[in-house]
Parts: C-alpha cells; sequence; structure tokens
C-alpha cells in the first residue's frame, strides 16, 4: 500500500488559501493625485460650477462683519436709526443670496459627488472582473473584498459628504483672511501668524495620527475575527471545554481594542487642545494688534470691531477641516488600494482554437516558488470520452483540473485546447469550451434563475427547469425559479449547493467539462444519483472526473490514476483491474473486499 | 429548557457602561463645564477690549484685557483636552466592557447561539455597533460643553442687555424648532439611501466572491450590468436626496447667520440709543457667530444618540441569548450504554461501532443527541441524559463532525496536548502532511477557520485533535470523507488500534472502516434497520449493496 506523498502547499489544491501570498499592488502618490484629479476632470463643468457657488456663497456671508464695522463706525459718525435699518437691511439681503447660494452649491456638490461615487464603484467592479483569477487568488480573496467594499465606501463618503464640508470651510477659510486682508493688511498679517504652528501642529498629528488610526482598526477587525470566531465553532468550544481559552483571547482582544483606542484619545486630545489654542491666541493677536494700530491712528473702532469678530468666525471653517484632515488620509489611502486593482498586470488572452481537442503534453508544474507537483505528466482525454482521474490526496489531480482549465500555466510542457495554449484563449472563448466545476461552489445572493442562467442569459424557463431535474435538485423545483438564494434568503446546504453548481454547466453546455470533485459533498446515495443524471445530460461532451474516491471510476470510458504528479496507470476500468496494478488495489480496498 | 431570556436593555447597558466609569465622567463633565464657560467669557472680554480700552484709550486696561484672554485661552484649550481625555477614555473603556461581555456571553450561550445571531452580525457587533453604542458616552461629554457654552453665553449675553438676550434664546429655540424636524426628515431619506448602499456592497462582495464562478462559466457581463444598473440607481437616489438635503443644509447653515444678522441689528439699534456700548456690540455679534457652531453642534450630538441607540439595541440583544441546552442535571459517575430513543441507536461501551447508512443527516441528528446538543430523551445507562451535569456529558462524551471548528491556533494549541501524544494522534490520523507541510513544528500557526489548510486536511486535524483528547466516547460522523481510500483505510485501522478500549461510534458509508467494526448498526430513514457482526449482515443482498459501493458504483 502506498503512503500519502506530502504536499507543502497543498493549501493551492482546493482554492488557495485565504492567508496573504502575495498582495495586490497599492497605488503611489502620483497616482492617487492622478485619480482624484481624473475624478474632478471627468466632470469638469459640474466642479468649476460648485467651486463658484461655494466661493460666492463665502463672500456673500462675510458681508456680516464687515458691515458690522461699517455700523460700528456709523454709529461713531452719528448715524440715524433710518440709516441704521437701511445697512442692515442689506445684511439681511446678503444672507438671502448667501442661502440661495450655498443651496445651489450644496446640490450641485452632492450631484457632483454621487456622479463620482458611482463611476469609482463601477469602475472597480469592471476591472475586477477582469482581473486574471490566479492573480486574485495569489493575493487572497479578502484583500480584494476589502478594495470593492470597504475602500470604495470610504473614498465615496469623502466625495458625497467630508469632501463638499472641506471644500466649503476651506473656500470659507480662505475669504475670511482675505476680509482680514481688505478691513487692513497689517491685520490680516497678524491673522496669518498662527497658520505656521497650526500647520506643523497638523503634519505632526497626521504622521502619528496614521498608524494609530491603522492600528485602530486591525483591534477592531481581530476582535471581530475572534468574536465571530468563536460564534462559528460554538459547539467545538462546548465539545472542547475551550471556554477559558476563548475568554481569554477575547479579553485580550478587547484590551487591544482599547489600548488602540485611548492612543487615538490621547493623539486627539493633543491636537485638539493646540488647535483650541491658536484659535483663541489668534483672536488676542488680531486684537493687539487693531488695538496698536488703532491707538497710532492706522484703525477705526469699526475696523477693529470687524477684525475681532472675523477672527472668532475664522475658528469654526478651520477646526471643520482640521477635524476632516483624518478622513482625507484615510480616503487617499482607500483610493491607493482601489487604483492598485487596476495596476494589475494581465496577459492579454487572444488565441483563437480550432476545436475541442483538449491536452496536456510532459507538463511539470509548482505553486509559486515550491517544488514541482506534476513531473513531465501527458493526458489527453478523446473528444467525446468520460475520463475518470483518480489517485490519492495530494497526488496532483486538481493542480491537473487547473492546466486543463487554463487557470494556471504550466512550468513546462503545454496545455493546449485545439492546439493552442489554454492559457492564452479569451474568458469568453475558453469558458464556452472548457468549464472547470469544483469542490468550492459559491451561490449567488441572487434569484435561483439569475444564479443558474450565467453563461446563456437568453435560456429559457424550460431550459433552466430542466438542467435543476438532470441534477435531481428537487427542492430547487419545488422553490420555483423566482426563489431568492443567499444566506439572508435561504441558505443552501453544500450539497443543494453542488447541485446549482452542476445544474449551472447543464445549461452552460461546454464541449469540455471539468468536475473536480464535485459530488463530494453529496450523500454517497443522492450522489450516485447525481453523477448518472449528470453523465446523461453531458452525453457527447468530454469530461473529465477528477476523484478521490471511486464511485464514478467504473462506468468510466477510461481511468486515469495518478500518483505523486505523474501517470501510474491508463486504461479502461476492466483492463485496469485485470492489470492487478494500483488501482486495483485501491478498487479492492474501497469495495471492502 | 432554556430559562427566559434576561432583560438586557439598551439603556440598562449604555447607563451601565457610562455608570462603571462616573468618577472619570464626573471629572471630565466638570473639565468640559468650565472649558465652555471659559470660551463664552473670552467673547465678553473682546467687548471689555473695544470699551475700556480701545474707546477709552486706556492702554493699561487694554493690555489687561488682551492678556486676560491669553491665559483664559490657555486654561480653557487645556481643560477641554482634559474633559476629551476623559470622556474618551470612558468610551474606550466601554467598548472593551461590551467586547468583554460579547465573548463571556458567546461562552454562555453556547449553541445557543446558532441560528439567533449570524456571522455577519458577530462581525459587526464588537466593531460597528459597539464604537456606536459607546460613542454615546463620548457625545455626553460634547453635549455638556455645548450646554456649558450656550447657558454662559446667554447669560453674558443678558448682561450687555436683556433685549438681546431674548433675541439669543428665542433664535436658538427657533432654529431649533425649524432643524430638528427637517433634519428627521433627512435622517429618514439619508436612512433609506444608506440601506440600498449597503445592498450594492453586498453586490460588489458577491461578485468578489464568485469571482471564479463568473469568470469560468459566465456571468461576468450579466453581473457587471446588473451592477451598474443598481449603482445607477443608486445614484439617482442620491441625486432626489441632495434635493431636500441642499435646502435642510443651506437652511442649517444659514439660519444661525441670520440669527448673527439679527443680533447685529437688534444691537446696532441699541447702541445707537446709548442703551449698549460698541464693545458690547461686538461682543454680542461674536457671540451670535459661536452660537452657530453650537447649535450645530446640538443636532449632530442628536444624531450620535440615535445610533448609539440603534447600535445599543443590537448588542443587548445578544447580550440576552441563552443556552439552548439547559444545565440542570447534577447526576454524575453514568455507567451502561447510551441510547436514543428517536432512531434507537444503542452505544456499546468499549467497542467501535460502525453506522452504515445512505442518509447521513439523520445519523448525525442522532449522534447530536446522544452528545447533548440537541434536547432528547436519550438515555445514559438509567437515568435520562438530561439529569447528568452539562460538564460530565461534555468531559466523557465527544462527537465529531465537519463543523466542528479549527480556531486560529498553534498546532500545539489545536491538539491540546504534550508534543509526544499531539504526534501519536496526528500519526492516529494520518494527518502528518498537516504537520510536515506547515513547517514539522508543532508552533507553526493554523489560520481561523482552518483556511491554510486543504479540506481533507481540515478533516484529519480535527480528527487528530478529537483522539488526543481521548474522550471515554467517541462520536464521529463521516471522519474520513474527504479522504482517499488508501489514506482511510490506514486511519480506521489506526483508529480502531488507539482506541481499542474506549467507546467509539463511526457514522459512514464507507466498508474500509468495516473491516475494523466490532459490531455493526445499520439505519435506514434515520432508524436503526439492523445490526450485528459485518459478517453476519452481508447476509442481507440491501446491505451488501450499500456496504460493498455498489448501490453507488
Amino acid at each position: 500500500m502506498s503512503t500519502v506523498v506530502p504536499k507543502p502547499r497543498k493549501a493551492f489544491e482546493d482554492g488557495p488559501a485565504d492567508e496573504a501570498q502575495e498582495r495586490l499592488p497599492i497605488a503611489g502618490p502620483a497616482e492617487v493625485r492622478r485619480a482624484f484629479v481624473r475624478i474632478l476632470a471627468d466632470d469638469r463643468g459640474r466642479a468649476v460650477q460648485v467651486l463658484v457657488l461655494y466661493l460666492l456663497a463665502a463672500v456673500f456671508s462675510t458681508a456680516l462683519p464687515v458691515l458690522l464695522g461699517q455700523v460700528v463706525d456709523g454709529i461713531g459718525a452719528g448715524w440715524s436709526v433710518a440709516r441704521i435699518n437701511a445697512v442692515c437691511s442689506v445684511l439681511v439681503g446678503c444672507v438671502a443670496v448667501q442661502f440661495v447660494l450655498s443651496r445651489l452649491g450644496r446640490r450641485a456638490g452632492y450631484r457632483f459627488g454621487e456622479r463620482a461615487a458611482a463611476q469609482l464603484r463601477e469602475r472597480v467592479v469592471v476591472r475586477v472582473l477582469r482581473l486574471p483569477l490566479d492573480r486574485v487568488e495569489r493575493a487572497g480573496r479578502g484583500d480584494l473584498g476589502t478594495r470593492t467594499a470597504a475602500d470604495v465606501n470610504t473614498v465615496a463618503d469623502l466625495l458625497r459628504d467630508h469632501g463638499p464640508i472641506v471644500a466649503t470651510s476651506l473656500i470659507e477659510v480662505v475669504v475670511l483672511y482675505a476680509a482680514m486682508f481688505v478691513i487692513d493688511p497689517l491685520l490680516g498679517l497678524a491673522a496669518l501668524v498662527t497658520l505656521v504652528p497650526l500647520m506643523l501642529a497638523a503634519r505632526r498629528y497626521l504622521r502619528r495620527a496614521s498608524g494609530a488610526f491603522v492600528e485602530q482598526r486591525a483591534a477592531l477587525s481581530e476582535a471581530a475575527e475572534t468574536l465571530s470566531a468563536s460564534g462559528a465553532g460554538s459547539q467545538t468550544v462546548a465539545a472542547l471545554a475551550l471556554q477559558r481559552r476563548r475568554r481569554d483571547l477575547g479579553y485580550r482582544r478587547g484590551e487591544q481594542v482599547f489600548g488602540t483606542f485611548a492612543r487615538v484619545v490621547v493623539l486627539q486630545s493633543e491636537f485638539f487642545m493646540v488647535l483650541l489654542w491658536l484659535n483663541r491666541i489668534q483672536v488676542a493677536l488680531v486684537l493687539l494688534v487693531s488695538g496698536l494700530w488703532y491707538f497710532e491712528g492706522g484703525l477705526t473702532v469699526g475696523a477693529a470691531a470687524a477684525a475681532a469678530t472675523i477672527a472668532v468666525r475664522i475658528s469654526n471653517p478651520t477646526n471643520a477641516v482640521m477635524t476632516h484632515l483624518g478622513e482625507f488620509q484615510q480616503g487617499a489611502a482607500a483610493l491607493a488600494r482601489i487604483e492598485g486593482v487596476g495596476l494589475v498586470e494581465s496577459a492579454p488572452r487572444e488565441a483563437v482554437p480550432s476545436g475541442s481537442d483538449l491536452r496536456l503534453d510532459a507538463v511539470t508544474f509548482g505553486y509559486g516558488d515550491g517544488p514541482d507537483v506534476l513531473h513531465g505528466l501527458s493526458l489527453h482525454p478523446r473528444p467525446g470520452e468520460r475520463l475518470v482521474v483518480v489517485g490519492p490526496s495530494g497526488a496532483g489531480k486538481s493542480t491537473i483540473a487547473r492546466l486543463l482549465a487554463g487557470i494556471d500555466r504550466p512550468r513546462s510542457g503545454a496545455a493546449t485546447l485545439g492546439g493552442v495554449a489554454v492559457g492564452d484563449i479569451g474568458v469568453e472563448e475558453l469558458r464556452r469550451r472548457v468549464v472547470l466545476v469544483t469542490q468550492e461552489h459559491y451561490v449567488f445572493t441572487a434569484t435561483l434563475r439569475d444564479n443558474l442562467v450565467l453563461a446563456a442569459p437568453e435560456a429559457g424557463d424550460a431550459t433552466l427547469l430542466e438542467a435543476l431535474r438532470r441534477v435531481d435538485a428537487g427542492w430547487a423545483l419545488e422553490a420555483g425559479l423566482d426563489v431568492m438564494l443567499g444566506d439572508e434568503h435561504r441558505r443552501l446546504s453544500t450539497a443543494e449547493a453542488q447541485q446549482i453548481a452542476l445544474a449551472r454547466v447543464v445549461v452552460a453546455d461546454p464541449d469540455v467539462v471539468i468536475l473536480d470533485e464535485a459530488t463530494a459533498g453529496i450523500d454517497p446515495a443522492s450522489a450516485g444519483r447525481v453523477e448518472t443524471a449528470l453523465a446523461a445530460a453531458l452525453a457527447g461532451r468530454t469530461v473529465i472526473a477528477i476523484a478521490h474516491q471511486l464511485q464514478a471510476a467504473a462506468s468510466a470510458d477510461r481511468i486515469a490514476v495518478v500518483e505523486a504528479g505523474r501517470i501510474a496507470e491508463e486504461g479502461s476500468h476492466a483492463e485496469l483491474l485485470a492489470a492487478g496494478g494500483v488501482y486495483a488495489g485501491l478498487w479492492h480496498a474501497w469495495r471492502g473486499e | 429548557m432554556p430559562s427566559p431570556p434576561r432583560a438586557t436593555t439598551p439603556l440598562r447597558l449604555l447607563t451601565g457602561l457610562a455608570g462603571r466609569h462616573w468618577r472619570r465622567v464626573l471629572l471630565g463633565s466638570i473639565c468640559f463645564a468650565c472649558a465652555g464657560a471659559t470660551a463664552m467669557s473670552q467673547l465678553w472680554m473682546i467687548g471689555k477690549v473695544i470699551d475700556d480700552g480701545l474707546i477709552a484709550r486706556d492702554g493699561e486696561a487694554f493690555a489687561r484685557w488682551i492678556g486676560i484672554i491669553a491665559c483664559t485661552a490657555i486654561v480653557q484649550g487645556f481643560l477641554w483636552s482634559r474633559g476629551f481625555r476623559l470622556f474618551g477614555t470612558a468610551d474606550a473603556r466601554a467598548q472593551r466592557s461590551i467586547v468583554r461581555r460579547l465573548t463571556d456571553r458567546l461562552n454562555l450561550a453556547g449553541t445557543g447561539i446558532r441560528g439567533r445571531v449570524s456571522a455577519g452580525e458577530l462581525v459587526n457587533l464588537p466593531s460597528e455597533d459597539s464604537r456606536r453604542a459607546t460613542r454615546a458616552i463620548a457625545e455626553t461629554g460634547f453635549l455638556l460643553n455645548n450646554t456649558a457654552m450656550f447657558t454662559t453665553g446667554v447669560v453674558l449675553v443678558w448682561t450687555i442687555h436683556p433685549l438681546l438676550g431674548v433675541v439669543i434664546v428665542a433664535g436658538s429655540l427657533l432654529t431649533a424648532l425649524l432643524a430638528g424636524p427637517l433634519l428627521g426628515r433627512l435622517q429618514q431619506r439619508q436612512s433609506d439611501y444608506r440601506a440600498h448602499i449597503g445592498h450594492l456592497t453586498a453586490d460588489a462582495a458577491d461578485i468578489v466572491g464568485g469571482l471564479r464562478v463568473l469568470r469560468g462559466i459566465g456571468g461576468d457581463v450579466l453581473f457587471a450590468e446588473r451592477y451598474r444598473a443598481r449603482s445607477d440607481a443608486l445614484r439617482d437616489m442620491g441625486y432626489q436626496v441632495a434635493n431636500p438635503s441642499s435646502w435642510i443644509h443651506a437652511l442649517r447653515h444659514s439660519m444661525p447667520i441670520l440669527f448673527v444678522a439679527a443680533i447685529t441689528w437688534t444691537g446696532a439699534i441699541l447702541a445707537v440709543r446709548g442703551d449698549i456700548t460698541i464693545g458690547g456690540l461686538a461682543s454680542a455679534s461674536s457671540f451670535a457667530t459661536i452660537f452657530i457652531a453650537v447649535s450645530g453642534n446640538f443636532l449632530s450630538s442628536a444624531n450620535f444618540f440615535v445610533a448609539a441607540w440603534v447600535g445599543a439595541k443590537r448588542i443587548a440583544r445578544v447580550l440576552s441569548v441563552e443556552s439552548d441546552i439547559a444545565d440542570e442535571g447534577a447526576a454524575t459517575g453514568a455507567t451502561g450504554t447510551l441510547r436514543d430513543g428517536v432512531s434507537g441507536l444503542t452505544v456499546q461501551v468499549g467497542a467501535l461501532t460502525v453506522v452504515v447508512t445512505a442518509e447521513t443527516a439523520p445519523a448525525q441528528e442522532a449522534c447530536e443527541r446522544l452528545a447533548r446538543y440537541r434536547e432528547s430523551d436519550a438515555r445514559w445507562g438509567d437515568l435520562p441524559l438530561a439529569d447528568f451535569a452539562l460538564a460530565e456529558v461534555r468531559e466523557r462524551i465527544m462527537l465529531l463532525t465537519d463543523e466542528d471548528y479549527l480556531f486560529a491556533e498553534s498546532l500545539r494549541s489545536t491538539l491540546r496536548v504534550d508534543p509526544d501524544a499531539a504526534l501519536a494522534a496526528v500519526e492516529a490520523a494520518c494527518a502528518a502532511d498537516v504537520y510536515t507541510g506547515l513547517g514539522s513544528d508543532l508552533d507553526a500557526q493554523v489560520a481561523e477557520g482552518g483556511r491554510n489548510l486543504s479540506g481533507g486536511q481540515r478533516q484529519r486535524l480535527r480528527l487528530a485533535r478529537a483522539l488526543a483528547a481521548e474522550p471515554e466516547t467517541l462520536l464521529a460522523v463521516e471522519p474520513t470523507s474527504a479522504v482517499d481510500s488508501h489514506t482511510e483505510s490506514l486511519i480506521a485501522e489506526r483508529v480502531a488500534a488507539t482506541r481499542a478500549e474506549a467507546t467509539t461510534v463511526v457514522v459512514t458509508a464507507s466498508p474500509l472502516w468495516l473491516a475494523h467494526a466490532d459490531r455493526v448498526v445499520w439505519m435506514v430513514d434515520g432508524k436503526v434497520h439492523a445490526e450485528g457482526a459485518h459478517s453476519d449482515l452481508l447476509a442481507d443482498p440491501d446491505y451488501r449493496r450499500l456496504a460493498s459501493h455498489l448501490e453507488t458504483a
């Protein structure tokens, strides 16, 4: 009896592990800048419109302190109540204009952000669908998932909410400083003094906080992972009395959450303290300079009063910008990850096969930098035949399937379909001819119909129902094509999900079907029925079935036995039994003889 | 029967969390209140600078008031920052206690959470929900700070002139009355909109999750189209939200400015009549400017409290989940056979029983009843199983299924025994490739859920873990379904040898186990159909067909 051959990176066999092997690229600062500029340029007209409206609104709102100065000086000059009323009516008029402008600006800003966010997320999804599959699997699906979900939402929030707030605040700040200069250039300069320490404090805060925010998020997601593992493994916790260990781990996660949050609080409290100091020191400075200047006769009381009010007012938009700095930083980081998806290089796949003759010729293959898993293996399924590949776990059966399906390319030798390398054939062309079904059977959160029609959007209900009948999915026939599937709606068992996967193939109707342990999760009794039904459904097609158990072998046209990355034996069931080799041994063991 | 859920209400949760840190919260409140009062007095001092300094042309008074403003600015910043730190720390501590309480609850509820708390919820609870809920604590601080600013401001403006005080109070009330309901409506719209964002995010996740299917079989165009259509619909919905929300935002932004204009106007008339000073007018105008920020803060506090309530409600619900298995029995020291009434399955002590069946599900349920993961009238010796202390049942009877979980920890911690015993268990389960694959190191890490292992490796590692625990009774459901025949045969042989003296049940359809069985139970439709030695049962042609794979071959 042969022993199992250990394989160093077995994880690749049924879909690589989720752990990070080779993360997707992240765009550099220059690319992120370009991306921001592109977002603005894509909707140039509206961007300009938004800026102009915000600017005008800010200008009209500064009428308040400016007119206040006029009124103060007017009172000194002995204005009448009527004159005051007239000036103040202008004031209210300015506020009204500001109201209309800021409403229009807001609306345009929302629409700009909304459109940009939609464009961003749609572009990401299109890019994701074009990524080379082997690259995605090497990166781990979690990475891509975060980029398409959380990162896209972060940037969208920035475009829709935080962006407009910061833009309006920045414009307001600029206009207020300008107003200060208009009142008196000396006061403008006095107000600018605190800007330098403010910039320095902000830079220091951002540098320290960005790491702290990353740690904070990491601590939260680790706590989430630990708790959801405790939930998913509740029976195991009970069975192995792991309560103590889960408690210790959970408490440790709680401690990490506390530690990272406390650190952020300290950083923020320090920064905000400096911010508040600078707010009021600016007011004091402006008061001081305007007073000295007033004593020198360079300024009226009204101008001094107006300058003080402006200085008080600058703090509101300044603090709004400062408290949103973090969001900009996070948005830029998210955009860098999103743009990174577009940096994945994919070799052009344009070859066109002539015919559907699929073969492996003397292929060697290994994962990453690992050792060879296949050693000069050749396999030639004849068109229309049902070939079963059997062998012990770890022999390289699933690797054969991945090479045949064009997911991976051999290190040497050739995997060809219709005379051209499988990995060079365009995805759409390839999947019309070759379809691989693995143990990993994904069910989309969509109707049963949408889950089936993938390959043939025009397929009628009759075709779909027939496919379900073929794979013996009685439950699905009962539920109807409009039933919603997915965890929130109807959670499928492994067996049911497998039936869906198989029914998809029946609907797709390709020339070659590769089944990699495709019935492994179904009850032994049903597995037999499904295999038989599937064989009938796929009659005339080339079927390559990979199995570690022998259900399907006896009825196959030909059997290939793989051991340690090589074909050990090939032939029909009867021939191999008669040969008395590896297969015969397996068969007798399996039959319990 | 599980006891009725203990009432953990959102309010009790929040007050409990804050109450535990009452000293910190109290000190923080004092800091925030003083900071707010100081901030507002500075505005009053601006009037003093203008009146006593500038207009009176008094250099000394001018310098004094500027100096006081600068000093109080330092104190105010310091107090605010202290308050922020105290409340922020209380908030962080509250988050820590939420994670702890959830951890404890999961341990207490055990399998009771299955079907009641989804995996997605468990991800959100300690992160999003707890963040939202504890934000209520920090927000209370801000609310206090703003209230202090508001009250001090009103009092100081009142001292300038009562009419101005009236305008400020009336204006603030008007702002709150007008903006409050508008904000409520905006929130409603935005929460609908947020829900749609959630759906769209789920769609994107679906595309990534099923990427292999979409690329391998097709549907990428279909799903991309569907996503685009939904994304565009969301955009249009966003446009619609933009109309009312831009009105509301503009109103929110402009109302306080209008209010400043009203104060300035009133103040100007009072000043012209000589009722207030010029400095008083400048102060009043500055007060109104700061009230803009204060009224906005009141409204956003309200938003945070609503969000906190929602988060606290979710957490409170999970903290109320109870165990689905009652632990009311007290009996210990059970002897005799385990018997499941529903299926008729009995477990013979000290033997390897192989349960042969074409339908795994009902046999698994029978094992779950015998291991008390389902309540039933199963018996252990002379007494109902439920009469025994749960700890005794868990310690002496172990269930092994494919749903068992592999936690993120080292191989050593996974196997939970000394290295020799661990390696022996690995050997017995033919899991040597797991060990060598991880670098032949017991300290190598198994990823969460065993993600860095293949399906077959996970199954064998779970078996090794169960064998290492050496339970008196092991109920194993399809322990070798993902293993090839050669290896399966080896495992059957080794398990039979290692557990020669112990009680073992293996539910399987594989004949490879039968050769090692002391006793075979043949189950049909979830009921025991026949039992005896494998060789005796072979007399039945149906059994023979099932036990030699003829049915499926």
